[in-house]
């Protein structure tokens, strides 16, 4: 009988109903997006690191794990010395560059011979290797976010390049130069970012590690497999705290629309109020029916929420195919939980002083 | 026979800031059970008040209210209304049905707070002696004033509570209506030996009362 109660008052008021249940779809949403984009886009990241092929990466001293930014870049004569060591079948000299026009992209200085050799080689959609100074490699979901052709001109850290070749996504960045371009801009001539590292066998991994950590002591040197497990937000403080924030304003936003939308409707409900405590409510019953119509508020809220983020993804891959929405049950369960949560806490004070309200002052309400 | 219902010089003052009003000056009452009592008097003269602290609605400022035995000047708010869920109907002169249900489920309603679940055979009772049996599937907005006080009195005594209370059942009601509304308070309180307490400003309505109590000033002048 509650149930039929609680689903006549929530019909009865369809704007403030859909208000309600859109501001926890908002919530769900945003947390699960937030979270989704940032995992998405991290673990995309590493997986386009393992695509590279190696087993070892070498960065020099001070480097950032996450982006392998440093001042300083590394001799790449350093290379020879790591090429020199037992188990090891190929190094691949990388020098990072940055180019914000546009977006934030990553792009790879790159040794086509060592890199190849550690990769496997390029899957080419269009076009082939670079060959002259200025040739730039595009990844197949670069070329479809940015209507990219083989032939064309792009304008990156104030110079144009020519796109001479389209390739399979996966290894490392979605843009490639040559080595020595890369460190003609940069004026780090002789120099690169990053080792890869490939084994004669992975195998070896954890032999060459040692050697080489023995060889250059104060080297940031990670096999690829640990690099991997890292790239989460969790070893990530700024990304974590940025994440929190979100899903902390997403809650609040949830927890606001229900309480200002059940107090309202206390208000409103004043003499309907009155009237269960002359049939005899408890304050208990009073506060569980205020309770499950907020809970059922929510659960709508997180039904179309989930519903509406799935919808949301797909959209946000066809038209943005170089980033990654990475949804999980696990993070559902709990977006579904802080919602619920939130829009109960929410409706707990209206709810306790509708239960609290006099019987008598109730009834003559107006 | 011990009343059903006993008041010992019941007071009520309201307290508005440092102002205080007195609602009931001294109040001595007792009602017998299966009893109708009309209680009249002009308009704030303490009879809403005596119907609230009755029905366990409010408690009093000084005095004692013995209801089946209990002593509701002692008895907490969760007392009074357990006590209220069982025992006590209230019918009131706007109807008061939740605008959001059925009759039928404003019926309903009452059975699911008592709590002791839907009994179909007392409710088709109830349903054909107050004559609303076809109209159980409509909300109040789509009921005449006279059926929704019928639907009122059904909810307020489906659940077979020992006293009736009825604050200007007929005060919203044409002359019709309120002759029909009176004369199915009177059949429940003669086939079903309710307790039947009603205020009323109109002595017409007093009339199918057994016993009628004037009330002035707080205090009850006739009886």
């Amino acid at each position: 009988m509650i149930g039929r109660m609680i689903v006549a008052n929530v019909l009865h008021r369809p704007v403030r109903t859909i208000v309600s249940v859109l501001a926890v779809a908002i919530e769900v949403g945003m947390v699960l997006l937030v979270v989704g984009m940032t995992t998405g886009m991290l673990t995309e990241a590493a997986k386009r690191v393992g695509g590279v092929g190696a087993d070892i990466m070498v960065q020099p001293p001070g480097a950032s794990f996450f982006l392998g930014v440093t001042a300083a870049p590394m001799p790449v004569k350093i290379a020879d010395l790591i090429d020199g060591l037992p188990h090891v079948s190929q190094v691949a000299p990388v020098l990072l560059q940055f180019n914000t026009s546009g977006g934030l992209n990553l792009i790879y200085g790159i040794d086509m011979k060592s890199f190849n050799k550690v990769s496997g080689g390029f899957v080419y959609y269009a076009g082939g290797p670079v060959q002259h100074t200025w040739d730039i490699l595009v990844d197949n979901w670069y070329a479809r976010a940015n209507n990219v052709k083989v032939g064309q001109t792009l304008n990156l850290l104030n110079h144009n390049f020519h796109v001479c070749g389209i390739v399979q996504h996966g290894k490392g960045a979605r843009l490639f130069i040559r080595l020595s371009t890369a460190q003609e801009m940069t004026g780090a001539l002789g120099r690169a970012s990053i080792f890869f590292v490939k084994c004669t066998d992975p195998g070896y991994t954890d032999n060459v590690l040692a050697a080489i950590r023995k060889l250059l002591p104060r080297y940031q040197v990670l096999s690829v497999r640990e690099y991997m497990s890292m790239m989460t937000s969790n070893n990530l403080p700024a990304l974590t705290d940025f994440v929190t924030t979100m899903i902390a304003i997403a809650v609040g936003i949830g927890f606001l629309v229900i309480f200002l939308s059940m107090y309202t409707t206390i208000t409103e409900r004043t003499r309907e109020i009155g009237i269960l405590k002359s049939l005899g409510a408890s304050k208990f019953y009073v506060i569980h029916a205020i309770l499950e119509e907020a809970g059922l508020m929510a659960v709508v809220g997180i039904g179309v929420g989930c519903a509406g983020t799935f919808l949301l993804r797909t959209l946000i891959v066809t038209y943005f195919p170089t980033l990654t929405v990475q949804l999980t049950i696990s993070w559902g369960l709990r977006a579904a939980g802080l919602a619920l949560v939130g829009s109960l806490i929410g409706a707990f004070y209206p709810a306790l002083r509708a239960a609290s309200l006099d019987p008598v002052d109730a009834l003559a309400y107006e | 026979m011990e009343p059903l219902i006993v008041t010992e010089n019941l007071k009520k003052v309201y307290r508005t800031g440092k102002v205080e009003t007195p609602a009931l000056r001294g109040v001595n009452l007792q009602v017998q059970q299966g009893e109708f009592v009309a209680i009249v008097g002009p308009s704030g003269c303490g009879k809403s008040t005596l119907l609230h602290l009755l029905g366990g609605l409010a408690s009093p400022t000084s005095g004692k209210i013995l209801v089946d035995g209990n002593d509701f000047s002692r008895m907490s708010d969760a007392e009074r209304t357990r006590f209220r869920r069982h025992k006590i109907g209230f019918v009131f002169q706007r109807y008061n049905l939740l605008p959001t249900l059925t009759a039928r489920q404003n019926i309903v309603l009452a059975q699911h707070i008592q709590g002791n679940g839907f009994n179909p055979h007392r409710f088709q009772m109830v349903a054909e002696m107050l004559r609303i049996a076809d109209r159980l599937d409509f909300r109040p907005n789509a009921l005449s004033g006279g059926e929704q006080q019928r639907v009122a009195i059904a909810r307020a005594v489906i659940c077979e509570p020992n006293i009736l209370l009825a604050d200007e059942p007929t005060g919203n009601l044409d002359t019709e209506n309120s002759q029909t509304v009176l004369a199915m308070m009177r059949t429940l309180n003669r086939s079903l030996q309710q307790t039947l307490l009603m205020i009323t400003h109109n002595l017409e309505a007093a009339a199918a009362a057994d016993r009628i109590i004037r009330m002035r000033d707080g205090q009850i002048i006739e009886d």
